[in-house]
């Protein structure tokens, strides 16, 4: 405790500093002076800390990853979402959390000269296609409509759970779209498009059927800021790589593979993710931080009045990761004996009881039995008597007693 | 005038005395002719449940209603076998004999619909038959002790012009298309008009016991039959000379004797049906079910398009109004028409099937059947072309305009209500035509045909 409390001190006196957590190290010694004057002040500290991580109040993390191009020359939009998806699923968000839409085979398409490869930096640095990828929407499954039945889940019954965003008022999703787009507008697979006006009413329908805790919204497009412009939702966070009216520039070509292989915000954002890990500390402020215009061309956008929590309190494993609670209990089990077995002494000896043989050890025809064993209804024995009875005291009473001299 | 077969003696009328009255010998007369009807009637019905129309028409709502589906007695049936109570949820409303009835019969439904359509043609038949026989002694008597004026001899009715009458109302009752449709569709209601049949017949064989018990279960199964005790107990008194009079002592005893007999065996029939389920469920799914009107699906009668729109809070207010409707004819009608309980029975028929709660083409059926039995009325009916015009008509709309508001979509309720409306009046129409034609018989009967004012000039009757 002592540890993070010393931690959680330096980053709040050295707020200022933008790095890694490794740099953190090199300045304990600096810092180890303070802590006994602010001991107490960093444990209050770390129980908020302690008590930020609890209240949240998030339990389950989605992701919806988008590619919405096709053709081998937007081979870049789908290296930009699998190096998400990738950073997504290292970080602990299950292939069953994730709906992940690729509009086109890069890995198979046969203009790659390097199949089953994905890669994201030149020179084959990084594979980000991997060997276990699940893509959940691929090829022309990837429409403006399937896209928000994902969202607002209005699926048909027979769409399996894969495809399905099962998520509920406490999940935080993250959303992330990426191909060509313009002022108001993504177009999907060169022949349709959806608004920033559909989009917006989406997320609303979404947070009317408590559909998410909190939701991040990052696209990658030209002109990506316009998408994020209608939204009215609570709970909203949005991130774009450019401005309206800025384009968003690929990144680098690879000349063995003849394309370009991310998008600049993308790729930025991936170094960005690597650097992250389960147990990082990383707030939302260094997101918005990533890709300058230094390094994007495009000035990055992003959105936060519509979030409740103060985007510095926001981890970024809050969305890109997926939520651990760990209880630390301090009592010791002793798994080293074998588990007895509790043996029964009938009292009287009959040991028939006990011993099952072979066959009979399962009812299976009980178990296999195709039609169940209806049991009839019959009236009560009763009601019949007493309804006859009747009837025949009526028949009687009609017709005369003498006619029962000719019956018997 | 028409052929009369009787003898003018001095300005007195006499007739040839009727044919012996044998008690055996009422279905011999005309055996052959009404085994030919039931077995043509049989022939009919087997062939249309044999065709593809069967499944057709049980669905039909003008057929069928929620107390009397067949769909719904098997649903009951089978919950019953998996051991669950048929009452829970609104699915079954019929009553426990039923349950019981059908529980051994299932298999062979169409049979015993088949054949409650018989005993019902037949019980009319032997009933009207014996009715004919009381009307024409009844005749007699009035002719021999010089009652009816001698204009009126036009009005008087003959054997041979009545000896037809039981095979006509038993052919109007079999060969109806709406029985066929009821009987095709194994509708419920086949079983209730058997009853009522019954108990008809046995009003009018004078069985007291056996009249109560068969009103007991017609009642039993629905509750408006409750209002023929009235007819029952005015024709058995009749039948035993006893007079209608507030004041005589034997009057009372003998309501009080038909009530015991009457609300004792309905007391037997609800406790017996206790002991079939042991439970008490039947009565709400059953009574509450017929008189609290829940269940608003169209058809034929007056209740569901106006609950419809109801708003809730006057929904019992108007309820009340609605079922008192039916009831509230018997006491005036039953005092003008103290002498006549048939044509009473007739009426009060009539107005159950037009003003219940969950009226289908079966119920009409069964006061259509005696209509031949008032064909002597056919001179002062005044709106026949109208009403039989009406009736096609709408029987036709009916399923018309059901496609065109369910399956179309061109249409709406408000088409099918007034198709609805139109029919009921047409109905309420006929009834009241038949009515003001007996009365006015009755009238000429008793001042002459030819009324005249008493300055001699012509007068005309008019029905207040």
């Amino acid at each position: 405790q002592e540890f993070s409390c010393q931690i959680w001190g330096i980053f709040f006196l050295k707020k200022t500093f933008k790095g890694n957590l490794r740099n953190y190290w090199n300045f304990l010694p600096e810092g180890f002076i303070n802590t006994q004057l602010f001991t107490r002040f960093l444990s209050r500290i770390s129980q908020d800390s302690a008590g930020q991580f609890f209240s949240s109040g998030h339990t389950n993390n989605w992701a919806v990853l988008v590619c919405t191009s096709r053709f081998w020359f937007n081979y870049r939009h789908v290296a930009n979402t699998l190096s998400v998806y990738r950073s997504v699923k290292r970080l602990g968000i299950p292939d069953s959390h994730i709906v992940l839409m690729l509009a086109d085979d890069m890995a198979c398409n046969h203009r790659n000269p390097k199949p089953a490869t994905v890669f994201s930096h030149k020179n084959m640095e990084l594979n980000v296609y991997g060997d276990d990828v699940e893509v959940d929407y691929r090829g022309y499954e990837v429409t403006v409509e399937n896209f928000l039945r994902v969202l607002t889940g209005r699926l048909p019954p027979s769409t399996p759970r894969s495809k399905r965003l099962l998520s509920d008022d406490r999940s935080n999703i993250l959303i992330y779209l990426t191909g060509h787009g313009g002022n108001g507008f993504l177009k999907f697979q060169d022949s349709e498009e959806i608004s920033n006006v559909e989009l917006a009413d989406a997320f609303e329908q979404m947070w009317q059927k408590r559909r998410y805790n909190e939701l991040l919204f990052i696209i990658d497009t030209c002109q990506g800021a316009s998408m994020y412009e209608r939204f009215y939702s609570p709970n909203l966070m949005a991130l774009a790589s450019s401005q309206v009216g800025e384009d968003s520039l690929s990144h680098q070509p690879d000349l063995a593979i003849g394309v370009h292989l991310m998008d600049r915000y993308t790729f930025y954002l991936l170094e960005f993710l690597e650097d992250i890990h389960p147990a990082s500390k990383a707030n939302m402020n260094d997101l918005f931080k990533v890709c300058p215009k230094s390094q994007c061309v495009s000035t990055p956008g992003h959105r936060t009045d519509l979030f409740l929590r103060d985007p510095g309190s926001v981890l970024i494993t809050d969305f890109f990761g997926s939520v651990r609670k760990v209880e630390i209990t301090t009592e010791a089990i002793d798994l080293t004996d074998p588990i007895k077995e509790v043996e029964e002494r009938p009292a009287n000896g009959d040991v028939h009881k006990e011993m099952h043989s072979y066959v009979d050890q399962l009812p299976v025809s009980e178990i296999i039995h195709q039609k169940p064993k209806q049991k009839d209804w019959h009236p009560p024995d009763g009601f019949i008597l007493g309804l006859w009875t009747l009837i025949l005291l009526v028949f009687f009473q009609t017709y005369g007693v003498k006619h029962l001299r000719h019956i018997f | 005038m028409s052929g009369l077969p009787g003898f003018l003696i001095d300005d007195r009328l006499h007739f040839p005395s009727c044919p012996s009255q044998g008690g055996q010998r009422f279905l011999v007369e005309m055996a052959a002719p009404l085994t030919l009807l039931l077995v043509l009637a049989v022939t009919i019905r087997a062939a249309l449940f044999r065709s593809s129309l069967a499944e057709l028409i049980a669905e039909r709502v003008e057929v069928v209603s929620p107390i009397t589906a067949w769909k719904r007695v098997v649903e009951g049936l089978a919950l019953l076998d998996l051991g669950v109570s048929p009452y829970s949820g609104d699915v079954f409303h019929e009553t426990p004999l039923i349950i019981y009835l059908f529980h051994f019969v299932v298999d062979y439904a169409e049979i015993t619909f088949m054949l409650a359509d018989v005993i019902t043609a037949v019980a009319l038949y032997m009933a009207v038959k014996d009715y004919n026989k009381q009307v024409f002694r009844k005749q007699k008597f009035a002719l021999e002790a010089d009652r009816y004026p001698l204009d009126c001899l036009e009005l008087i009715r003959s054997p041979k012009e009545m000896y037809y009458i039981p095979l006509k109302v038993a052919m109007f009752y079999l060969l109806n298309p709406f029985t066929i449709l009821s009987c095709v569709a194994k509708s419920t209601c086949g079983l209730n008009n058997a009853v009522v049949a019954l108990f008809i017949f046995s009003t009018i064989k004078g069985n007291t016991l056996l009249s109560a018990i068969f009103l007991c279960l017609a009642t039993y199964q629905s509750i408006y039959p409750l209002t023929l005790c009235a007819p029952a107990m005015l024709y058995l008194m009749q039948r035993q000379y006893i007079p209608v009079n507030f004041r005589r002592a034997s009057f009372w005893w003998f309501i009080a004797q038909y009530l015991f007999m009457y609300l004792g065996s309905l007391f037997v029939l609800i406790c017996l049906s206790f002991f079939l389920l042991g439970s008490w469920d039947y009565m709400p799914s059953v009574y509450g079910f017929i008189l609290s009107v829940p269940d608003l699906t169209p058809n034929i009668g007056l209740f569901w398009y106006f609950f419809a729109e109801m708003f809730e809070h006057f929904r019992l207010f108007f309820l009340c109004v609605f079922q008192i409707n039916v009831f509230f004819y018997t006491i005036p009608l039953s005092v003008k028409l103290k002498e006549h309980p048939v044509f009473l029975i007739f009426m009060q028929l009539a107005v159950i099937s037009i003003f219940k709660s969950y009226p289908t083409v079966g119920d009409i059926a069964l006061y259509m059947a005696f209509l031949p039995v008032w064909s002597h009325l056919y001179r002062f009916l005044r709106n026949t072309f109208l009403v039989s015009c009406v009736l096609l008509a709408c029987s036709t709309l009916f399923p018309v305009l059901w496609h065109l508001w369910i399956y179309a979509g061109s249409a709406n309720s408000n088409f099918y209500y007034a198709i609805t409306l139109l029919f009921n009046v047409a109905q309420i129409l006929l009834v009241s035509d038949y009515f003001y034609a007996f009365l006015r018989r009755e009238h000429h009967l008793t001042y002459g045909l030819y009324l005249k004012r008493k300055d001699g000039s012509e007068a005309t009757l008019v029905l207040k």
